[in-house]
Order: C-alpha cells, then structure tokens, then sequence
C-alpha cells in the first residue's frame, strides 16, 4: 500500500517538475503565435498583448504575395531531405569505424576531424564561393548540398553513442559469425543505434532547414532560393519592417521541423534496451 | 552480403568525388556577372520602391531586367562576388554607411560620368552627390534618397511644460542646442518623468552629422581629436548634467511606451524614423508634430545605385538608373516605400505636399526639405565606424556606470590613436 | 578484423585523444594499410569534402591574417603584425573574457537542467510525446522571435523579469543596459534555447543503458539518487563527454544570442554587445573588425585565436570529463 502511494506521490512531483519545465519551454513559443496574429503596431505597444490577434490570415496574406513561401519550401525540403540523408550515412558509417575498431591512424585521423570542427565557422565565404562557382554549381542547390554531406559533428556525436549502445558482446559475435564490415554496419551497428540516428537527423534537418549564412550568398537566382533565405528579405533596413507578416512566416517555417521532430521522436524508444545483448 | 549497399557506399564517393574532380577540371567559364539578355540589380528590402522597379522592368525592354532583393547582410554578398569575379550584378544598391570603403575601390564600378552623369549633377543635392564621388572625381553612386534629420515633439506635453507648441514657433524657439536643453529643463520641472532625450548617443551624433568634417580628412590624417568632435562630445555631457537623459534604451517597448504616454515628447531623427512612429506608435498618432532640428540639420542614411564593372550593357543600366531615380519617380519612392527624395525638384510635387495626419494635418515635407537643403557636404572615410565606436563606448561609460568625462575623453582618443595606427591612418 | 576491440564500453570512450598523437597505434607498414582499405574508405566522405571545399578557405584565412586587406582591394603584406596587434587589443581580450563568462553562466546550468530533465522524460510512463515536444520546441523557434520576445521580457518597466522581481519585492533592474545584466539576459538565452535540445542528446543516450542494469539496482535496494549516479552516470560518460566538448566549441563561437538581444538600437553597431561591450562575444568582435572596420587582415587573425582558444577550451574539458571517467 504503502509502496503505490509512494510511487503515486514520485509521479505527481515528477509530472509537476516536468510540467513546469513545458510552460518555461512553450512560453516564449505562444508569444510568437500571439506576435503573428498581430499587427506590426500591435507587437510594439504596451503592456505587452499576451492574447492573439485577429490579423493572422491577413499576415499571412501579406506574406504570400511577398514572398514564394511554398516554391523555397519546397527548395529548402530537397535541400534539408538530401543532406540528412547523407549524413545520416556517410557519420554513422565513419562514426562506426572510430568507434569500434582500430586501424593505423586512428587517433590521428580522429583527433584531425576535431579539429576541423573547431575551425570558426566563419573564416571566408570568398574562396569557398570561388571553388562553387569554377565548379558550376553556384545559383544551384547542389553547392548547399555537397559540402554538407558528411560533418564531424555528426561522426563525433555517433561515434559517443556508438561506443556505449553497440556492446563489445555483440560485435565479437557477428565476427564469429563472419560478417562483413559493412554487413556487421548494416546489420549489427544501425539497428541498435535508431535514437543516435533520430537526433542527427533532427538536428541535422534543422540545421540545414534554418541555415542562411551561405545560402543567402551561394544562391544568386531570385528564383531559386531557399526558405530562410526568401524570409530575410522580407527584413527591411530602416523602418517598416512588418514584424506581424515576419513572425507569421517564421511561424509556418517551423511546421515542418516540427511535423520531422514528431516523426523522428518515435524512434527515441528503441526496443534495444531490453534486446541489446542478444 | 549484400551488394546493393556495397554498391551504395561505392556509389556516394565515386559521385561526391567524380563531381568534385570532374566539376573542377569542366569549370573554367565562370561568368563574371549577368549573361544572355539579362540584366541584374540587386537591392534590399525597402532600399526602392517594389513597384517602381517593377515598371522600369516593363519599360525597358532591350534587356530583361531580373531585380532581387538581398536579404541579410548585403555588403559581405556584394563584396564576395566582386572579388570572386563571378555572379557580380549589373546594377547595384550600396548602402550609405558602406560608400566611402567601396569609393577607395572605385575601379570595380563604371564611372557614371563618362556615362553623362555630370550633366544631371545639377538635379540633385549637393551634398548627397558628393558622398557618391570619389576622391579623384569619378563619380561612383548615384543618389537615391537622403535622411535628413529633424525635431519630432508632442505639442500636448509641451504646452503642459509652457513650452511652445506651433511648428514654427518651436523651430525659432529651440534654434540653438543652448535654447533646446533649455526646454528640456522646463520639461523636466514641469512635467513629471518626461525626458528631452532618449540616450546619450542620439545627441552624440546628431552633434557630429551636423559639423562638415568626420573622423579622417582626405590626407589620412586622424581627426577626431578635433573641434567638431569634442563640441558633439561635450554637447551629450552637458545633456546628462543637466539631467534631460532618459533610463530608457533606444529600439525597446520601455521607449515605445515612453513616446507613447509623453515622458518622452521630443526625438531627434531622420526622417524615415516617422515610419517607425507611424507603424508603432498608435495611442499618439495624429499627436506628433515635426520641427527644425537645432541650429543645423543633420543626415542619418540614404543610399546610391552603382553600375558594376562587369556591366555590359552600362548604357542601357544609366538609363534604368536614371529613370528610377529622376525627380519623378523620386517622389513616388517617397509615396510607395518612405524614402526621402535627394532631388529637390520632387519637394514642390503635390504628391509630397499632401497634409500627414499622423503629425495632425501638418504638410511635414516643408521642414524634411528644408533640411535636407542644408545638410553641409562632408568627407567620410571606411574608417568612421572604426573610430567612432571608441567615443560612443566611453560615452556609454559615462552614462551607464558613471565614469569620469574627462579619463572617458581620454581613454576614447588613445583607443582612436591606436586603432588609427594599425588602419594606417596617421 | 582482428583488431576489434575487447575493452569494456566505459573504458572505450576514453580513447582518443583529441591532439592525436602519433605512433600510439603499432603501425605495421603499408600491408597493414592496405588490410584495412575499408575502414579508410568508410571514413573518408568527411576529409575529401574538407580538402575540396574546407582547406582553400582556411588556407586563405591564414594567409590573410598576415595581410592588410579591406575586402576588395589590393593586399599588403603585414607580417606578424596583426598578431602582434592582437595580443595588445584590450577589448580582444574583454571579449574573450565575456565569450567565457557567458559559456560559463549559460553552459553549465544548461547541460545541469538538460540531465535532470532527461532522467525524468526517461522515467515519464504518460504524455511522453507531448513533453518531448515541448521541450525541442524553444531550439527551433526563430531568431527573429527570439529576439523580440526576448527583449521584451527582459524590458526595464514592461518586462516578465522585473514584474517578477517587483512582486517579491526586489526593485527594478535595467537588465539591457548594464554590463551584468546583460550577461545574465545572453545567458538566459542560451539556456532556454539550448536545454531542451541538450535534453533529447541525453535522452537517446539514456537509451543505450539496458533495462536490466536499472532493475539489478532495484534488487539491490537503490534509490533513484543512487540509482543515478552508480548506473546512468557512468553509463552515460561518452554522451556527457560529446555534450561537454560540443557546448564548449559551439559556446565559445556564439554569437547570435548576443546579436539579437543587443542589436538593433541605439546607433551603436549590432556587433557591439551593448554598453561597455558587455555582450561582445570573441566572434561578435571579429565581425565587427571585419564589417565595420574593413580590416579583413586583423579579422581573419582573430578567427585564428578563436581557433586557437577553442583547441585549448575543449582539450581541458575533455581532459577534465575523462579523468572523471578513469576515478
């Protein structure tokens, strides 16, 4: 009896905790929903409106005639879509390797990879926009796409995870069993590691999807851009920003993050916990 | 095993390297700007009209004029593609604050003059044209609007205060900065929590806009140490010592909200800063009036259209730019998208002179024209911004936490000095 | 594959050393090598990318960095001058200082919560999806949004902080316009931007720690605290070492959180960081020298520090976490 109401109370606490910890997260979230329901003039008055609006579908409005939301979507889909793809591929495959066997060079090539990924992301876009443009692809989606296929990030993060969910038990088996590496890959490796896949490809999507530094310079037709990069023109210099129609476009950007998160998110349960050690 | 995903892995180097080898060996014409019939022009947001842009693409149809507006940072684009010799546009915006460093590299832009641009001189303020001149006269911008800047004040509070209260009287009344801390000393008294100013950094450099010199002169030789500085230096002291600073922060609600219920009545500012009021301030609207700024008017932005090297057709580009930018259609850019004429022509237009309820019923353009008209011409170099920050970051030290005027002076011009010496300017 | 490892998984994660040193690995000469094509060719999509599009670029910052350079025209050759220049900058070295202080008050409690809050998103039976939902949501809300939600939060009369504040009795604090005020605005930002994200890195590790471990516990009598720290704890070390190395890389090149949060006023540069430069994260200051300044040549040597002081930052921190591992 004693026990139940024990555990009753741990559950209480915790789903308070857990809940408290919603609201701090969404909070700022339903302000922006409250900012696109609003008019420009609206979001700056005081107090601050905590309740939406009226002028969402008139936002909204504003923003189809200003910018092609749905063609840069779809741009900005192939562009987030082939690069998840990839790095889900080409970091769990490398990330496999450092994790678990041992070659000559491995730490070297290891502790390179580090370092490249602590090289400021900044440096210059003047040579790399050289190299786009003597290979043809700049203008194109393919110069946002190849160079982000395989990421230390990515071969880091897997490579951590990898360590702990792919039991030595495991591995020693498949070899006696006389995989092959990419077999012990296949068949081995990525079935136990699905919640590793599912916050790269997360994050790997979200990065690409929200990324506008480059894209905003490689992508020189008016045409063809991508979503983030159609949305900073709607940023005006001086004044007259019409923040309602921004944050309204902003609002709908993020549908599909989160319609890829609740997707992705399905595969954070894995079944490996009770099966990892066969 | 399974050779489909043998075949996978095999497949993803062979393309990502193939492309890469094959693409760098294939790739040698580059082209350096706009090709086929096409010709480019690249602004931002707000930087022309939409809609003027969209009839000069009807009009002129001996090319296809493809404009696009640049989102974000619009220099380090520009600049990219200017250096990479590739993708550069036709025609081009360049932004006010970044003219001087692309006048020092004046050969990657066609100089307008040979262009005839020397005969339309005349059209437009002289001021404004000379900042798009280079030093060895070529001309590399032309002008699209200006920023001049005047006295927005709330004539309610002011009557409260006993202040005066018609466009007119309150230009004559506050036409020196002495007379204008004045009244904001009255203010003060009078009514409760109002303040003259929002920060320090407004007065700062309206102070240093309304002088006809700026950090460096055309020698190289630094120049902020000098009169004009330290008189826009001591004009913001005086204005905390006589307590006229407000503890709001420029661009936050707690300022809107001052503009908004009269503790802040009065605001010094270019005149695109009313389309800032009229989208946020709505409790105030038909409130606000516009008067003369002290003693002399002051620029804040404005921008130029260029013509790149890489234009081939430059001709048919002097055209687009001189039909989007003529007095006409000036003065719709003003209309559709709020930007302030650089021609004076356009003031005397009707569609300017049309009575603004925003500032109750009053024809705003007399004062914006008149002070756009006596803006003095000054030489600005790529390194103001370099040499203004380390006066506005002491001065913000003064306010903010207090620090003494006189070691912030100092402190301001050794760091002067020393970023002056590594920029090379002596 | 004769080399696989043995070693038990914990021991694993201490492995690599990020500077890579040579010659730890017996190397048996070119046979060896060749035994091995596989493996270098399973990892080799990530160096050809870098060498094709990510060693001209870095190259060529390098050798900015001994230039004098305004972005478009002629270069001059500057020598060491830059670094030396560098060294002597205050206000570089004011921004490192920030850029720290920020990661520290940021970072720490960030991945503190993001633990916590795994453990219990872990150990939820109902509304899982729901709370892990909200929780991503804040680290893909946009910078735009984020920036004017945030400035009005932290707004001196109309802000959530100080209507708080008020009601318990605490005064008013200009939290924009004072140098630590500002920090801890930045650092709020960081935090509830990144916790939740953090969050779901330990959630799927927490996944990789068998069901079996935790009910051995159980039979053992161990509470949760227990529990936590003699099973989730070590079993999460190389998640913990990836959350650690990786906040410590991406917080110290910041940057945004600051740039939103302080830009935008004033007539002062959007890479100031606010009065006195309270904001002015490292990267902030290399884009004001670079932007502002047109002095691509000191800019691309400040990004070589950073470089620098990241290399530094993340071999400590990994020293740090798998020290921890080894005691």
């Amino acid at each position: 009896m004693s026990r139940t109401k024990g555990a009753m109370a741990r559950g209480v606490s915790l789903h308070t905790a857990l809940i408290a910890g919603v609201l701090l997260s969404i909070f700022p979230f339903y302000l922006a929903v409250v900012m696109a329901t609003r008019t420009s003039s609206e979001i700056f008055s005081y107090p601050p409106k905590l309740w939406p609006g009226s002028h969402f579908r008139e936002n909204v409005g504003h923003l189809f005639d200003n910018v092609d939301f749905f063609g840069s979507m779809l741009n900005s889909l192939i562009v987030a879509g082939t690069v998840t793809v990839l790095v889900l591929f080409f970091d769990s495959l490398a990330a496999f390797v450092f994790a678990k066997f041992d070659f000559p060079g491995r730490k070297l090539l290891f502790g390179l990879m580090m370092g490249i990924f602590m090289l400021p992301a900044q440096l210059s876009a003047i040579p790399q926009f050289v190299i786009m443009a003597k290979l043809g692809w700049i203008g194109s989606l393919t110069a946002l796409i190849v160079p982000a296929a395989a990421n230390a990030f990515g071969i880091f993060w897997m490579r951590q995870y990898m360590t702990g969910a792919i039991h030595d038990e495991l591995m020693d088996a498949s070899r006696l069993d006389g995989c092959s590496f990419l077999r012990q890959y296949w068949h081995v490796a990525l079935p136990v590691v699905r919640p590793g896949l599912a916050f790269l490809g997360i994050f790997t999507f979200m990065s690409q999807w929200n990324d506008y530094a480059w894209p905003l310079i490689a992508l020189t037709n008016p045409d063809h851009v991508t979503l983030q990069v159609a949305l900073s023109q709607l940023n005006s210099v001086h004044s007259m920003t019409d923040y309602g129609m921004v944050m309204a476009g902003a609002l709908l950007a993020l549908i599909p993050l989160l319609i890829m998160f609740i997707f992705a998110a399905r595969h954070f349960i894995a079944d490996l916990a009770k099966g990892a050690i066969r | 095993m399974h050779p489909s995903r043998r075949g996978l892995l095999r497949a993803g180097l062979a393309t990502t390297s193939a492309a890469v080898l094959g693409g760098a060996a294939a790739g040698c014409a580059v082209p350096a700007g706009s090709t086929g019939r096409n010709m480019t022009l690249w602004y931002w947001g707000g930087g022309l009209s939409d809609k003027l842009v969209e009839d000069a693409a009807k009009r002129f149809t001996q090319v296809d004029l493809k404009a696009t507006q640049i989102g974000g940072y619009f220099r380090s684009k520009l600049l990219t593609t200017l250096t990479a010799r590739a993708y550069a546009p036709d025609i081009t915006g360049l932004k006010g604050e970044d003219i001087a460093s692309l006048l020092s590299n004046a050969d990657q832009f066609i100089d307008l003059n040979t262009l005839g641009a020397d005969r339309l001189k005349s059209q437009y303020l002289d001021w404004k044209w000379a900042q798009g001149t280079a030093d060895d006269g070529r001309q590399i911008g032309f002008p699209i609007d200006t920023g001049p800047c005047v006295h927005y004040y709330r004539p309610d509070v002011f009557r409260k205060a006993g202040l005066p209260t018609e466009p007119a009287e309150v230009s004559a009344a506050m036409s020196t900065w002495d007379d204008y801390f004045a009244a904001g000393e009255r203010l003060r008294t009078r009514v409760k929590g109002a303040y003259l100013v929002t920060d320090l950094l407004a007065v700062l450099n309206m102070g240093i806009g309304q002088s006809a010199k700026r950090f460096v002169d055309k020698d190289r030789h630094f120049i902020g140490d000098q009169e004009h500085i330290v008189r826009a230096w001591n004009l913001a002291l005086e204005c905390k010592q006589r307590g006229l600073v407000s503890p709001f922060k420029s661009g936050t609600v707690d300022q809107t909200a001052a503009l908004e219920d009269g503790r802040l009545p009065s605001q010094l500012g270019a005149s695109w800063v009313s389309g800032d009021f009229k989208s946020q301030l709505t409790k105030s609207a038909g409130k606000w009036r516009v008067a003369a700024m002290p003693e002399r008017p002051a620029n804040d932005g404005g921008s130029f259209l260029g013509i790149t090297k890489y234009c081939r057709r430059p001709e048919v580009a002097f055209e687009i730019i001189t039909w989007l930018l003529g007095p006409r259609n000036q003065t719709r850019g003003f209309v559709e998208a709020s930007l302030f004429p650089s021609t004076p022509a356009s003031y005397e237009m009707a569609a300017m002179r049309k009575p603004d309820p925003f500032f109750g019923g009053q024809i705003t353009n007399d004062i914006f024209a008149r002070a756009a008209q006596r803006i003095q011409v000054a030489y600005n170099s790529p390194y103001d911004m370099a040499l203004k920050q380390p006066i506005m970051d002491e001065l913000t030290s003064v306010h903010v936490s207090g620090k003494d005027p006189r070691r912030a002076w100092r402190d301001a011009m050794s760091t002067c000095r020393r970023i002056a010496d590594h920029l090379g300017v002596s | 594959m004769a080399d696989m490892k043995t070693a038990p998984a914990a021991a694993i994660a201490a492995a690599p050393s990020p500077t890579g040193t040579v010659g730890a690995t017996p190397s048996g000469g070119k046979g060896r090598i060749r035994r091995h094509w596989r493996l270098y060719a399973a990892i080799s999509p990530f160096y050809l990318l870098f060498l094709c599009f990510g060693l001209v670029p870095a190259g060529f910052s390098l050798f900015l960095a001994f230039q004098r350079w305004d972005g478009l025209g002629d270069m001059e050759y500057a020598g060491l001058s830059q670094f030396r220049y560098l060294l002597a900058d205050t206000q570089f070295w004011d921004a490192v200082v920030n850029t720290l202080e920020i990661w520290a008050m940021g970072t720490l409690p960030m991945l503190f919560i993001a633990l916590v809050s795994a453990v219990m998103l872990n150990s939820a039976v109902r509304f899982k999806g729901v709370y892990r939902f909200a929780y991503f949501v804040p680290s893909v809300t946009s910078v735009v949004a984020v920036a004017v939600i945030f400035g009005s939060i932290f707004s001196t009369s109309f802000g959530l902080m100080n209507a708080v504040l008020r009601t318990v009795g605490i005064g008013e604090v200009a939290w924009l316009n004072e140098p630590w005020g500002i920090k801890v605005a930045v650092a709020a930002l960081m935090t509830w931007q990144w916790t939740g994200y953090n969050a779901i890195i330990f959630l799927a590790g927490l996944q990789t720690i068998p069901t079996e471990l935790y009910e051995a516990a159980r039979v053992d009598g161990a509470g949760p605290v227990r529990t936590f720290f003699s099973v989730t704890m070590p079993m999460m070390r190389p998640v913990i070492l990836f959350t650690v190395v990786v906040s410590t890389i991406t917080g110290l090149q910041s940057f945004s959180e600051s740039q939103v949060l302080l830009g935008r006023n004033d007539g002062m540069s959007t890479f100031a960081g606010g009065p006195e430069h309270a904001g002015q994260t490292v990267v902030l200051y290399f884009f004001q020298q670079t932007f502002d300044n047109n002095d691509f040549g000191y800019g691309a040597a400040i990004a070589w520090a950073i470089f620098m002081i990241v290399v530094v930052f993340s071999l400590i921190n990994w020293r740090l976490v798998n020290r921890r591992e080894k005691g």
